[in-house]
């Protein structure tokens, strides 16, 4: 079936994923060039583009990084293609050193940025808020709010990129990724093909000498681009009174739904701010004048309010300005529609309601957790557990991201600490060399790819202590199964470009180098043995497919699945027989009249189990 | 003022929590409503918690706690958590057929049982319904389809403002012909669970 997202027709209305409206937006804009390193809450804009890449004209490719992804990005914008590059608030970080650039050379055929930021941490490391990489680098900054917009707003960003010359930023949050609304279509844009690159250093090489003239066009451009926020449709005044408020992102959603609870439609003058930076200033010192009290919604950092405060001073206006400092709305985490009521209640005066929900003030007694896990089958355990088995808690275990980020939970414990994607080996070999402690450090496939390499060049170099484990499950397994380029298959086909990580890594100049497939315990317990006994940079990679993708991709069927022996009295949990219920942990084992049991629904059919405890059998199983 | 409904959905990842929010969305669409749905991907998928939304005649993708009109849970322990965030005088449907969590399947904790959840729920409820989610399923020919039968049933209480002929249509619409047969059925075992 044809998709909506690149055949629909205008004026078609279609329930979109927040991401995929992104994608229509992009493809109505004529987009001509899709970069992106993937990461929750941007993967299902690249995941599209990628399924519908062979009925689609344009170019995409899933890249090594953020700032890989967007210097090709860059190249092709300056060879004139439009060009959409994605990836999630933390990537920004490693995209930065370009994106500051950017904005000096500009933009001739068009750039966006998605950048996909997580307030609440719902699959992140940290709830950075990168509307302030808006203004550090000189961005022009759209916030959508509905699925609708989220189209509108792709498509208007890189119309306006385009027509300026100038790099744009389009800034989500986790709601709005993942919201689903109806959009209605519009007929797509066609764009001639790109003009190549028009040689002119002044322009585009950023020597000292270049770059003041640069900076100053770079200003002059952003000046431009405020006139076209001024007028911008996705900015509007509504209602009246002498109470004001400000809102941007999907704070409007929560405002608008819940003036219209409280009754307040109309009563209340609001601004509903889209297209967020550079401010525009006269549209906001209009809405201001003749305001008694001004509120600000805005999930994260006070940006809006301390820039609105910064206008109210120039302008010698007194109002009363209100947002998160000092309150009565939080700088973390997101907000909702009761929360800003709230904020509404206090601001207006008005009483607060009685709290009401169906527990009354009688809380849900405390109920056993269910924490994200690996799943059954996982090759991660196998190589956690072998790891574990040799170095217990006497290594300190450098963790990086990815699926195998779980493996911190108890009983496998292994990950000590995190900083980023690729630190697992630096900040590792850092950790190891402070006080000679020995470090184990664990890195995936794809991140390995991502930022892993510069880090194992480093330690080959200085000459670092460290043991690194590669969890080569041949694809990118957190964000939904993105090839990487190592991977064997993709959805759509073979990959016929394969980087080979073992190469890479002897490459790099590691002599001590093991490759084992993790659900063989003993040859990986006799590898990590021998690795241990070595010094200097050593690696083990152990490769493994993810079950799922092996499933889903690889067309792998299940042959067998273990099951206890029922006869087997040292199979009972109570610690008397090889443990593997409380070392192993795998989802599927549970326990039935104090007996361990394994649920044949859930096993995968990997075998580890069976290799610790003899009373663990194998039998022919349903194909799964 | 708008007429508003807001529906909260959980379960464990892997039962189809969000193929049936998306279902219920398009529905919603094709019944002419102003719809918004929720969902939350990434970590909680690991076995995980899976949250999700569908909101009428609203803006927001989330619910607050005692915002929901409709609690539905794919498994009850999940329906219980969930409870919060159902307003007073609330409908709840819930599956009676447990997924222990691993601390809890290996015994290291205890949960609460379906009777105990079932009293709790039943008594801060306007009106509840336990239904074997994932017994209905397999009847209706795959497991999966239970999160339909659930639909069903909210349908026939009449706590939907469109009806099952709209749910039907839209399974038979976005559905492969096979898959749109079993979830038909499941339709209809679901409501026939309130009879």
């Amino acid at each position: 079936m044809a998709s909506p997202l690149l055949s629909g027709a205008p004026g078609e209305t279609h329930l979109f994923l927040g991401n995929e409206a992104i994608v229509r937006g992009a493809i109505e804009a004529g987009i001509q060039f899709v970069t992106c390193y993937p990461g929750t809450p941007s993967s299902e804009v690249p995941d599209t583009f990628y399924r519908l890449s062979p009925g689609g004209s344009y170019t995409f490719e899933y890249s090594t990084n953020e700032k890989v992804a967007l210097e090709v990005a860059g190249g092709a914008t300056l060879a004139g293609a439009l060009c959409l590059t994605t990836m999630k608030h933390v990537g920004v970080n490693v995209a930065a050193d370009p994106l500051l650039t950017l904005t000096y050379t500009g933009a001739p055929g068009g750039l966006v940025l998605l950048s996909a930021d997580d307030p609440g941490c719902h699959s992140s490391q940290n709830e950075q808020d990168n509307r302030i990489y808006a203004r550090l680098a000189g961005l022009p900054c759209f916030e959508p709010s509905s699925a609708q917009e989220a189209k509108d707003m792709t498509r208007a960003a890189l119309a306006t990129s385009r027509e300026v010359g100038h790099p744009a930023l389009l800034r989500t949050t986790t709601r709005v990724n993942h919201l689903r609304g109806p959009v209605t279509l519009a007929e797509p844009t066609v764009l001639p093909k790109p003009a190549g690159f028009q040689k002119n250093p002044s322009r585009f090489v950023p020597i000292p000498a270049f770059s003041r003239p640069m900076h100053l066009r770079q200003l002059e451009r952003i000046e431009q681009l405020r006139e076209l926020a001024e007028k911008s449709p996705f900015n509007v005044v509504s209602g009246g009174g002498e109470v004001g408020v400000v809102a941007s992102g999907i704070g409007r959603a929560y405002l608008s739904d819940a003036l219209d609870e409280m009754g307040l439609v109309g009563k209340v003058k609001v601004l509903d701010l889209g297209f967020t930076y550079p401010l525009p200033e006269k549209l906001i010192t209009g809405f201001m004048t003749g305001l008694k009290t001004l509120l600000v919604v805005e999930e994260l950092e006070p940006v809006l309010e301390t820039e609105i405060r910064a206008l109210a001073q120039k302008l010698g206006l007194t109002l009363n300005i209100l947002g998160k400092t000092p309150g009565p709305l939080p700088r973390n985490d997101e907000y909702d529609t009761a929360m800003v009521a709230a904020a509404l209640r206090q601001v207006l005066g008005l009483p607060e309601p009685e709290a009401t929900c169906a527990c009354g003030t009688d809380p849900v007694v405390k109920l056993p957790n269910r924490p994200p896990n690996l799943c059954a089958g996982c090759p991660h355990r196998a190589a956690y557990a072998a790891v574990r088995k040799i170095f217990g808690d006497s290594a300190v275990y450098s963790s990086d991201i990815g699926c195998y980020t779980l493996g911190i939970l108890p009983p496998l414990k292994a990950a000590d600490f995190l900083i980023c994607m690729g630190s697992s080996i630096s900040a590792g070999c850092g950790a190891a060399k402070a006080a000679g402690q020995t470090v184990v450090g664990f890195i995936g496939d794809s991140t390995f790819f991502h930022s892993g390499m510069t880090g194992l060049v480093n330690a080959v170099y200085n000459q670092h202590e460290i043991l690194v484990v590669i969890l080569d499950n041949r694809t990118t397994a957190m964000t939904g199964h993105q090839p990487n380029p190592g991977v064997d298959k993709t959805i759509l086909g073979d990959n016929e470009s394969k980087v080979d990580i073992e190469a890479v890594v002897r490459g790099i100049g590691v002599t001590q180098v093991r490759k084992v497939n993790p659900l063989n315990q003993k040859a990986t317990l006799k590898a990590i043995e021998e690795l241990k006994d070595l010094s200097g940079v050593r690696v083990l990679i152990a490769e493994e497919p993810c079950p799922l993708f092996a499933r889903r991709t690889l067309g792998k069927k299940r042959v067998q699945v273990a099951y206890v022996d029922g006869d087997c009295a040292s199979a009972a949990a109570d610690g008397s027989c090889g443990d593997c219920l409380n070392t192993l942990a795998c989802p599927a084992f549970l326990v039935e009249n104090g007996r361990m049991a394994i649920d044949p629904l859930l096993c995968s059919g990997c075998m580890l189990c069976l290799q610790f405890c003899k009373n663990i059998k194998a039998r022919k199983g349903d194909a799964k | 003022m708008s007429t508003r409904l807001r529906i909260f959905m959980t379960g464990v990842g892997g039962q189809g929590t969000l193929t049936a929010t998306t279902l219920l969305a398009r529905a919603a669409l094709a019944a002419g409503l102003p719809v918004t749905s929720g969902e939350i991907h990434g970590m909680a998928q690991r076995g995980g918690v899976v949250e999700s939304t569908l909101l009428i005649g609203c803006k927001s993708p989330k619910i607050g706690p005692g915002e929901a009109d409709i609690l539905l849970g794919f498994e009850p322990l999940e329906t219980l958590r969930a409870l919060p965030y159902l307003k007073p005088g609330g409908v709840v449907l819930s599956s009676s057929e447990t997924m222990p969590p691993p601390s809890v399947a290996t015994g290291k904790e205890s949960a609460p049982t379906v009777d105990d959840i079932r009293a709790k729920v039943t008594a801060r409820c306007g009106r509840s319904c336990f239904m074997p989610v994932r017994s209905l399923g397999v009847q209706a020919g795959a497991v999966q389809s239970g999160n339909i039968a659930m639909l069903g049933a909210l349908c026939a209480m009449g706590a939907l403002p469109f009806g099952r002929d709209v749910l039907a249509k839209t399974i038979s619409a976005t559905m492969k012909p096979k898959v749109a047969e079993i979830n038909l059925k499941a339709l209809d075992l679901g409501a026939a669970c309130l009879a």
